[in-house]
């Protein structure tokens, strides 16, 4: 039973929830979807247990034929012309396949950036370190520890097609063109490393997103911080220096004057202030951020209204809030 | 609404803390003033162990810097005025930074300087990233790492970096990366590069401002090189050295460098993999005491 890739699109990876979570102290960030919540709900649709491995299909373009019976799903950007032998499918809902079946999605038109697709039993490849998910940077987990590449016969777990599910069009996350992001303020903010003014900038300007983002990290347009202090100290000549911490995933580092969204393969630690916080609940948003394209802007929220927002993400993985077909 | 959850003053032989929030799943818990001051890092390393004996309601992991560390808990388990709560309660038990003794070991690590894999990524970096960068003159980043620190020659540079014990303050950035500070000896400090590297070859050694780093896996960097060592990172195993944790070098550990030539390096290189080499790690708690004593 396995999955034949035809053509591995731009940068497509094997994937796993929650990845590698408790590697930080040794350099390692967890990997895993860059959006989480379309990744768990293709597992869902499928009737996956929510740690098996499912794939990550930057840009949308993509074709695989199955050499297994199952159930295949596929969620996340729009305009990807998802089809099985050239006949179209829909998105956010399960798809019976058969050995032979043929796989197809073309360029992601969008909005949305990422397409992931999971199939009944999940992917096969080795854990390393506690997880199945490929780490880009660090070239570990995933098929040999790399992105995929036209031939890869992927293993497919063992798993007899269940219940077809759908997401029913008011459970599905909303995809934009311009992207509102929740975050919380700090760790290194105003008043003693930002100035009001600049955190008002950050939460009130339009950011784009640059051309040169991946699962590293979200490169934002650079601005000029005013800054509370005239220089880094110690640290070094920018007052966006500060001596060297480990960095929370999805941090939103200021780089010299570029504001930073750190990604799932990120740098765990540097030497950066580190301005706002991307709050668990809006994390999948910034994996489904057109590089080039979109825009975003920060919204500060407190520490309940994070909590609120995240309760109300796990809400459509819940399959009895699905539809059956 | 700050950023600031908490501050505790100094007291007793212990430093400041400021606890900042970092996100909804984070709580970074930051040491003293913004100094560069390695009885910060020693106090870090310190707290790590305190935690991982008396972890907080749902803890998941904690990362040190050089004077802070990142704490990360489950809030579906538990709230973060509990895990700041415990976190104090962690930070109470420690003892004065001038009585910590930390279970760390001593690594010896072969060094070949100005090597040709270093020379290469200099030379790369000239070719395709920056032509008029003043530290890639003569074909490596030593002439520059020399002027920068107003020394005689390479010999002196060498001399400092063989004549000083390392200590392993945090892993990050990238996989298995140490970041080095020195104990004693070294006063060597040195801007680093800009723009990044595209390409360093793993095992290079290198130096931004006063932290010397070793680079696990082929990767990007921005530290001026001047050498390099064996593997410090194999997933694979190959070596025993590397059977039951792939990463050699931890925070806390102490690493002092011996000089070799090339071809011993490399030899060296070969016999690690079909693992006839053995890595010379000792266990060798670090007493701060010490350490303040040889300031």
């Amino acid at each position: 039973m396995t999955l034949e890739i035809l053509d591995p699109g731009v940068c497509t990876t094997v994937q796993d929830h929650p990845g590698r979570v408790g590697l930080q102290a040794k350099g390692i960030f967890p990997s895993g979807p860059a959006d989480d919540l379309a990744f768990r709900l293709a597992n869902v649709l499928v009737g996956n247990a929510p740690g098996l491995a499912a794939l990550e299909i930057p840009a949308g373009r993509f074709s695989a034929r199955a050499h297994f019976h199952g159930l295949v799903a596929l969620c996340g950007a729009d305009g990807c012309g998802p089809a099985v032998n050239d006949v179209p499918v829909p998105l956010w809902e399960s798809v019976e396949v058969r050995p032979g079946d043929v796989l197809t999605c073309t360029a992601a038109k969008g909005p949305g950036f990422r397409l992931y697709l999971a199939v009944s039993g999940g992917i096969g490849v080795p854990d390393v370190l506690g997880s199945r998910a490929l780490h880009t940077a660090g070239a570990l987990g995933g098929l040999d520890g790399r992105a995929l590449i036209r031939g890869d016969l992927l293993s497919v777990g063992d798993a007899a097609p269940g219940t077809r599910l759908r997401v029913p069009q008011a459970l599905r996350p909303a995809y934009h063109r311009h992207w509102e992001l929740e975050v919380l303020r700090g760790p290194h903010a105003d008043p003693d490393f930002l100035t009001a003014e600049d955190w008002r900038d950050l939460v009130t300007l339009t950011w784009r997103v640059n051309l040169n983002s991946d699962r590293l990290a979200v490169l934002l347009n650079p601005h000029r911080f005013r800054w509370a202090r005239p220089d880094g100290g110690v640290a070094g000549d920018h007052p966006s220096n500060v001596l060297d911490g480990s960095y929370p995933v999805g941090g939103v580092i200021v780089n010299g004057d570029v504001p930073t969204i750190l990604g799932p393969d990120g740098a765990t630690s540097g030497g950066f202030t580190v301005v706002a916080t991307i709050v668990q609940a809006a994390l999948w948003k910034v994996g489904q951020l057109r590089p080039g394209q979109d825009t975003v802007r920060f919204r500060e929220v407190g520490l309940d209204q994070a909590r609120s927002l995240a309760a109300h993400v796990e809400f459509p993985l819940d399959p009895r809030h699905l539809e059956t077909l | 609404m700050g950023a600031v959850i908490a501050a505790v003053r100094q007291q007793s032989g212990r430093p400041a803390i400021t606890y900042r929030q970092a996100g909804d799943r984070y709580v970074l818990a930051e040491y003293g003033d913004a100094e560069l001051d390695l009885r910060l890092n020693f106090f870090a390393v310190g707290v790590l162990t305190g935690l991982a004996e008396d972890p907080p309601p749902g803890f998941v992991e904690a990362a040190p810097g050089l004077r802070s560390i990142l704490v990360r808990f489950d809030p579906a388990v538990a709230n973060r005025d509990a895990v700041v709560e415990h976190l104090q309660a962690v930070h109470d038990r420690q003892p004065e930074v001038s009585a910590l003794t930390l279970p760390g070991r001593r690594v010896e690590l072969p060094i070949a300087f100005d090597d040709s894999a270093t020379r290469q990524a200099v030379h790369r970096y000239a070719t395709t990233i920056r032509a008029d960068a003043p530290y890639t003159e003569g074909g490596s980043n030593i002439a520059y790492v020399v002027e920068q620190n107003g020394l005689a020659g390479a010999e002196e540079l060498y001399a400092a970096i063989l004549g000083t014990e390392w200590w392993a303050a945090f892993t990050g950035f990238a996989p298995g990366l140490p970041f080095l500070f020195p104990l004693s000896g070294s006063t060597l400090n040195v801007p680093k590069y800009n723009p990044t590297r595209a390409w360093t070859p793993e095992g290079a050694v290198g130096i931004g401002g006063p932290c010397v780093a070793v680079y696990p896996v082929d990767s990007p960097g921005s530290y001026q090189l001047f050498g390099r060592t064996l593997p410090i990172y194999d997933l694979l195993g190959r070596n025993r050295a590397f059977r039951d944790d792939p990463f050699l070098i931890r925070a806390g550990d102490r690493v002092r460098f011996t000089r070799v030539d090339e071809d011993d390096l490399l030899r060296a290189r070969r016999r690690v993999l079909d693992d006839s080499y053995s890595y010379h790690v000792e266990d060798a708690p670090f007493a701060v005491a010490d350490y303040v004593a040889w300031r």
